[in-house]
């Protein structure tokens, strides 16, 4: 039993005497009740004592009280006491630390209602010191004979993995978490998935290890168990990538049923997994992708029938599926039509689909509905609703004119938001169809007066400006708006110069002044460089050249498509791999608002998808605004992250070799961009980890350089920082020295998006000085070998399979001259220290020798190596066989790399 | 996944408050409501924070969140700190649930769903007071619901053996008029606690605990109507709902019309008469192996109120109800609105509580309404209101096969253009039609699988066809 002082317990005792003497009184009345030899005044104290703490009351004096409760045969006033436990062991651990005999003692009660309570009691209690107590409980607990208690010690599992991931690891806990899917109970089974799929993501290593027979266990279980224990099976299927189309067909046939269940989170989950594959099978199989989604229509459309809450995370959903296959929903345009009561936030979203889904069979029914939706009350809906009409305009040419009368039509309403909004989109249906429908601007010049919001106001002066010979008093009526040159929004203020602009070029006799008014406006009294520097350029376009200032101020402009709210694809695919995520609803990828948990910084906001123009550059900002709100958090993981280190190494200390793999060093950002620190990266693998040893080499900086944030750019590998806080110490002067290790996981969403050809080496970096606020990029190359996994070595016969079904036209050649040594025993030690595993060795015609050696990525890619070595020649010729073709280039020069060194 | 660890530890008030913040900054335009509000937020974040340390912030709202369910927040959003917010509204409690993970949020809220549902089995009804004074109920409730953030036992039935407490029975509050979920409040809700014969502790509780089943085939329509009076777009939202309160908990089995088709693309091209089905889902405990062939299931019925299965319909089906309006300008500043409802079906059945909104333009001054109706039609009332600027036409009861007019002259301040017509309508109608289905599926019976002598629990088959949104455009 650990001693411990309950901090704060005597301190309090002094508080309360001197401000609340009643409440001590009624404190001393409660500790006589407790004391009671009555069972039921007993029951009430209790009852009494979670009622005070349920309100927010501090009863923490009377723990000991309480506690004593605990020695009772009867099991109601003894869940009554664990209910107390177990709020005192979340918030207050110190005090629960005192009951661990207890909890002892109750993990091998006959009763299993109260083994599972103090297994479930003992995991909720967050100090290292309660691992040396649980343990054996918890083994116990695990091949309990009672499903109740197997399915508690089931998640006890995670949650002892998130205190001590070495110590379940050393116990053995993640094999038997293995066993208990193939458990008789369906809660046991539920659980046990559920803690290896969340060990799985915390850790970031392939615990779950689908394999064939793991995966029959899977299917076997998706019937057996409860729904959420369906929900956790089915996430992770979706992460398992089926080795062919065969096999993927068979899980998504065993996945099908799954759809029609009444719980819309199996459903959703039992959609993104058909999805995943549907992807894999390719297009080769139109068949059964048509017959797939002829299937998958019908639950997506039952879901909308579901509570409003259940509708929103549906259609937020399905807002990806119709961007990535459209013909899964192509009929079912109705079932999206807004309902009178539902709430807003699902009929925005509705129109948004409706919009997606429009097409020229169905326009006049939609045109329809989205005309009555302008008349409604919610003015946010009603503007969508108008600004809808307009997109369909865009997206449908034979459909256009129509959807301008609606406008017209709405227009006449004289609904001052109404006709705001038509305006902007008749702007881009201008800019869709030029010179078709110009007849409409005298209706929308009778509006002027309407408009008062900037968008609006920006709108309808680039129309004027554009159709400025088209309308007689363009100049009037652009001078009007003028007079209010300096009140009016940037956005104005820039169109406002341009359309003034185009109105000279088109009519000089009559706008010479006004023109002059508007360039000397903008160049001398604006301080909006962005307006500046555009009232010089038309200046000096104009003063030199009146005919090169029409061809660029009046040229043509290219037609534009309806793009609001359109993925981009990369991102798309990302996120249909996240459907019934978080991600699915923000239409965010998980790392860009998944902050806290993994301590990764936030990469690549796709917000909305329309920011693919933006650099690299620009998202590094991003990372640095976000790690200086939070730099309390940083710190804390750093904490963390050197724990797992240190238990990381007990862990694989006997297992991997003893000899260390050699660092090479390069230099990756000189003292120029970085404030003067030269930074020498390289990267290497210790002990299963994969480590970037930085060395900063203090030139000029006159800080010495000594806490940094590490951030990477999404990579060909995965690759991000577990920890973003590089620490050196001691800090490095001018003129010194010093080096960081910074260790690194893959996963999967910081893989850079596939593109076609060789994957690219580079690592993009960021790194921020704390001290001096300055950051810096480079980029360094990854040598794949850091990532090859020990658990790479391949059975014979496998190899000889795997060689065999890879195509030739996969392999790569090349030919190493000039070697150290053509030792081959020397090599292969020397391989075996990179985990690149011999597998056999025989003699060739004319001398030579071939051996065989296989690797595999922690990413879980296979490379097959033949290495042909001559006796008497100094080299050797190398051919590498892997599917992973775009990563073959970077193994063969790791190969090649390693032989040379 | 949504559960607290020691480091935001201090956090989780701040979660709680942030979250109710966000809530109400949604709710802007219900500045007046707040003050009301506040005595319940402070409540909320007491309860709040006991719940999230049972490691699920669930809390409870006591404010009425707006009157037509306008400028609701989104039930999931996320704060710039990364942490996501999830919650359900139900009988205007709010159940909330945090998470800084990429969990999946169908999940979170049907659990938030559920932990309503099973909190509404225990405490009999599922409003504030019930909460406050069962909280050691739902507390312990929540520990065996959820663990860690992973949902547990989550149906009422599987947590008997393990719950204790026992629920202190409070007043049913008289339903206020709109249902607020129409899929779980059956009309007859019945409001007594389910912990029947056996709980955990083995003893009776309630020894004259009634042998009986509920069985509900409530279907919510979906109508809108064109100022001609046809549908121009209708779908049929049912569902099979049963509460059971059968000791001993035997198999049943539940046939349905045998003739039944499921899927559209099933349906064979005489099908004139048979009843189809667009798509149907189960509740996990039905067994579908007689589906097939003899459109029987069997399952051991959950305790406490559970849907068997839910279905949906589109198309042409005939409407209950059909919706005849038109305006007529009688002079410059005036006009009159004709409402004519026909009730189509037979006349054994009739519409109950019909509520029928005609919204009027903003510029009314005054509305004058007569109503012509046949004899039979109880309580009718067509009244002015002229603060929401419509007409409230009620008539507790609407036979079949008869017709019913609605006459409203309308004066207005100014000279009408076609701009005010369009502030006309649409007309909204709400009613509930006992013993009445639309989609004519059946059940044909309902048996203990197993024949028991001498076991004969009372058996309540009720139809109920209700309007979800039931609407004409003018």
């Amino acid at each position: 039993m650990p001693s411990i002082n309950l901090p704060g317990k005597n301190d309090g005792g002094h508080d309360s005497r001197f401000f609340t003497t009643q409440k001590k009184g009624e404190m001393h009345e409660l500790k006589m009740e407790l004391h009671s030899t009555d069972r039921n005044t007993k029951v009430d104290a209790v009852k009494k004592v979670i009622a005070s703490m349920t309100v927010g009351k501090d009863v923490s004096s009377l723990f000991t009280d309480v506690l004593n409760c605990v020695q009772t045969g009867n099991i109601e006033l003894k869940k009554l006491v664990y209910l107390y436990l177990i709020n005192y062991s979340k918030s207050q651990p110190e005090l629960a630390l005192l009951a661990v005999n207890t909890f002892v003692k109750d993990a091998s009660d006959p009763n299993p209602l109260i083994r599972a309570l103090a297994v479930r009691t003992m995991g909720c209690i967050r100090v290292e010191k309660i691992t040396e107590y649980l343990c054996d409980p918890l083994s116990r607990a695990l091949r309990d004979e009672d499903p109740y208690v197997r399915k508690t010690a089931a998640v006890c599992v995670a949650k002892l993995y998130d205190l001590a991931p070495a110590l379940v690891q050393e116990r053995g806990f993640l094999e038997i978490l293995h066993d208990l899917i193939s458990d008789s109970n369906p809660s046991v089974v539920a659980n046990g998935v559920a803690a290896l799929s969340e060990i799985a993501e915390t850790s970031g290593k392939d615990v779950m290890k689908i394999s064939a027979s793991v995966l029959q266990k899977l299917l076997a279980a998706l019937n057996e168990c409860t729904e959420w224990g369906q929900v956790f099976i089915l996430d992770s299927l979706a992460k398992y990538a089926p080795a062919d189309a065969r096999e993927a067909e068979g899980i998504i046939e065993r996945v099908t049923p799954r759809l029609q269940h009444a719980n819309s989170a199996v459903v959703m989950s039992a959609v993104k997994v058909i999805l995943s594959y549907m992807e894999l099978m390719g297009s080769a199989n139109t068949d059964t992708i048509r017959n797939l989604t002829r299937k998958l229509a019908p639950p997506l459309v039952t879901l909308l029938n579901s509570e409003p809450e259940i509708q929103y995370v549906a259609l937020r959903n399905i807002n990806l599926i119709v961007q990535k296959r459209p013909s899964i929903l192509e009929n079912e345009i109705r079932v999206f039509f807004c309902k009178y009561n539902d709430p807003i936030y699902v009929k925005m979203e509705k129109l948004e689909i409706i919009i997606k889904l429009v097409s020229e069979k169905n326009i006049d029914q939609v045109l329809l509905e989205l005309k009555e939706y302008a008349t409604e009350v919610d003015v946010d809906f009603v503007r969508k609703s108008v600004s809808a009409i307009g997109r369909c305009a865009v997206k449908l040419e034979r459909a256009a004119e129509r959807c301008i009368g609606v406008l017209l039509e709405l227009i006449q309403t004289k609904v001052n938001y109404v006709v705001q909004e038509s305006v902007i989109v008749i702007k881009d249906i201008f800019r869709r169809y030029p010179n078709r429908y110009e007849s409409i601007i005298a209706t929308l010049c009778d509006n002027l007066d309407t408009l008062d919001e900037p968008q609006a106001k920006a709108s309808m002066i680039w129309i004027i400006g554009e159709y400025a010979e088209r309308i007689d008093n363009a100049d009037e009526l652009l001078d009007n708006f003028l007079e209010t040159f300096e009140e009016e929004d940037p956005s104005v203020q820039l169109q406002l110069l341009t359309a003034t602009v185009k109105c000279f070029l088109k009519n000089p006799e009559d706008t010479q002044d006004m023109v002059q008014r508007v360039l000397d406006l903008a160049t001398e009294e604006s301080d909006n460089p962005d307006l500046r520097d555009r009232g010089f350029i038309y200046w000096r376009l104009l003063s030199t050249d009146p005919e090169a200032a029409k061809l660029v101020v009046l040229g043509d402009k290219p037609v534009i498509e309806d793009d609001t709210f359109k993925l981009e694809p990369n991102l798309l695919n990302t996120l249909i791999g996240q459907i019934a995520t978080l991600s699915s609803i923000y239409h965010k990828p998980p790392e860009a608002f998944v902050v806290r948990a993994s301590g990764r910084g936030v990469m690549h906001l796709g917000v909305g998808g329309d920011d693919m123009g933006e650099d690299d550059e620009e998202d590094y900002e991003d990372d640095e605004g976000i790690e200086q709100e939070d730099p309390v958090d940083l710190l804390d993981m750093g904490g963390m992250g050197i724990n797992d280190n240190g238990a990381g190494d007990d862990l694989f200390g006997s297992s991997t070799p003893q000899a260390e793999q050699a660092v090479r060093f390069v230099k990756v950002c000189s003292e120029e961009k970085s404030g003067g620190i030269d930074v020498l990266a390289a990267y290497h693998q210790v002990n299963g980890n994969v480590l970037m040893e930085l060395e900063f080499q203090n030139k000029s900086c006159s800080v010495p350089v000594s806490n940094l944030a590490i951030q990477l750019n999404k990579n060909a590998f995965g690759l991000s920082p577990v920890n973003q806080q590089i620490i050196c110490n001691p800090p490095v002067q001018v003129g010194s020295s010093g080096t960081a290790t910074v260790q690194l996981v893959a996963n999967r969403s910081m893989l850079a998006p596939v593109q076609p050809g060789p994957a690219s080496p580079q690592v993009q970096v960021a790194i921020k000085n704390m001290a001096t606020s300055q950051v810096f990029y480079f980029a360094a190359n990854f040598n794949i070998d850091a990532m090859f996994s020990s658990g790479g070595q391949m059975d014979r016969n496998a190899f000889i399979e795997t060689w065999k079904n890879i195509d030739d036209g996969k392999e790569i050649y090349s030919t190493v001259s000039d070697l150290p040594s053509t030792d081959i025993d020397g090599i292969q030690a020397k391989f075996e220290l990179y985990n690149i595993f011999f597998i056999a060795r025989r003699q060739g015609m004319d001398g030579q020798e071939v051996v065989y050696f296989s690797m595999k990525t922690m990413t879980g890619m296979d490379f097959l190596a033949e290495l042909t070595f001559k006796a008497g020649v100094n080299a050797c010729k190398i051919c590498l066989k892997t599917e992973n073709t775009s990563y073959g280039h970077l193994v063969k020069n790791a190969i090649e790399n390693l032989l040379r060194f | 996944m949504y559960r607290t660890r020691p480091e935001v530890g201090a956090h989780e008030r701040s979660h709680t408050e942030a979250f109710f913040r966000k809530i109400k900054f949604w709710n802007e335009m219900q500045q007046s409501q707040l003050g009301g509000a506040v005595d319940g937020l402070s409540n909320n974040e007491e309860n709040g924070k006991s719940k999230s340390e049972a490691n699920d912030n669930s809390a409870e709202a006591g404010s009425t969140v707006s009157v037509k369910g306008k400028k609701d927040p989104p039930p999931v959003f996320v704060m710039p700190d990364g942490m996501s917010y999830l919650h359900v509204n139900r009988n205007g409690l709010i159940f909330g649930c945090s998470t800084d993970k990429n969990i999946s949020p169908c999940t979170v809220i049907e659990l938030l769903s559920r932990i309503a549902k099973v909190f509404k089995d225990y405490c009999g009804t599922l409003s504030e007071e019930a909460i406050r004074k069962n909280f050691i109920l739902c507390y312990e409730l929540l520990d065996e619901m959820i663990d860690y953030g992973y949902p547990q036992l989550t149906r009422t039935e599987t947590l008997k053996p393990f719950v204790y407490n026992e629920p202190i029975v409070v007043q049913a509050v008289p339903n206020t008029g709109k249902m607020i979920n129409p899929k779980t409040a059956s009309a007859n809700a019945v409001h007594k606690p389910v912990i029947g014969s056996v709980n955990a502790k083995g003893r009776a509780v309630n020894q004259n605990q009634k042998n009986e089943i509920f069985v509900d085939i409530l279907e919510r329509l979906n109508v809108i109507f064109n100022n001609n009076g046809y549908v121009v777009n209708s779908t049929i939202d049912g569902c099979i709902q049963m509460k059971s309160y059968l000791a001993g908990n035997p198999e049943l089995r539940l046939a349905l019309n045998e003739d039944l088709v499921i899927g559209k693309a099933n349906a064979p091209t005489n099908s004139y008469g048979r009843v189809v089905l667009d798509d149907v889902s189960f509740h996990d405990c039905v067994n579908l192996t007689e589906f097939e062939h003899g459109r029987t299931l069997s399952f051991y019925p959950p305790d406490g109120e559970f849907v068997v299965l839910n279905y949906r319909v589109t198309g042409e089906y005939r409407t209950p109800f059909r919706i005849f309006p038109s305006v007529d300008e009688t002079g410059p500043r005036t006009f009159e609105v004709t409402v004519m409802i026909r009730a189509d079906m037979e006349q054994t059945h009739f519409g109950a509580n019909v509520i029928v909104e005609l919204p009027l333009p903003q510029c009314t001054t005054s509305a004058t309404c007569s109503l012509m109706s046949s004899k039979n039609v109880n309580g009718p009332a067509a009244e002015y209101m002229s603060s929401e600027k419509k007409v409230l036409w009620t008539m507790k009861k609407f036979p079949g096969q008869t017709e019913q007019t609605l006459k409203v002259k309308v004066t207005l301040d100014k000279a009408c253009t076609s701009q005010i017509r369009r502030e006309i309508g649409p007309v909204n109608m709400n009613f509930e039609i006992p013993m009445f289905n639309v989609s004519n599926l059946n059940v044909r019976y309902l048996r203990i699988a197993e024949n028991m002598p001498g076991y004969s629990p009372y058996r309540w088959v009720r139809y109920v066809t209700q309007s979800y949104s039931y609407v004409c455009r003018m």
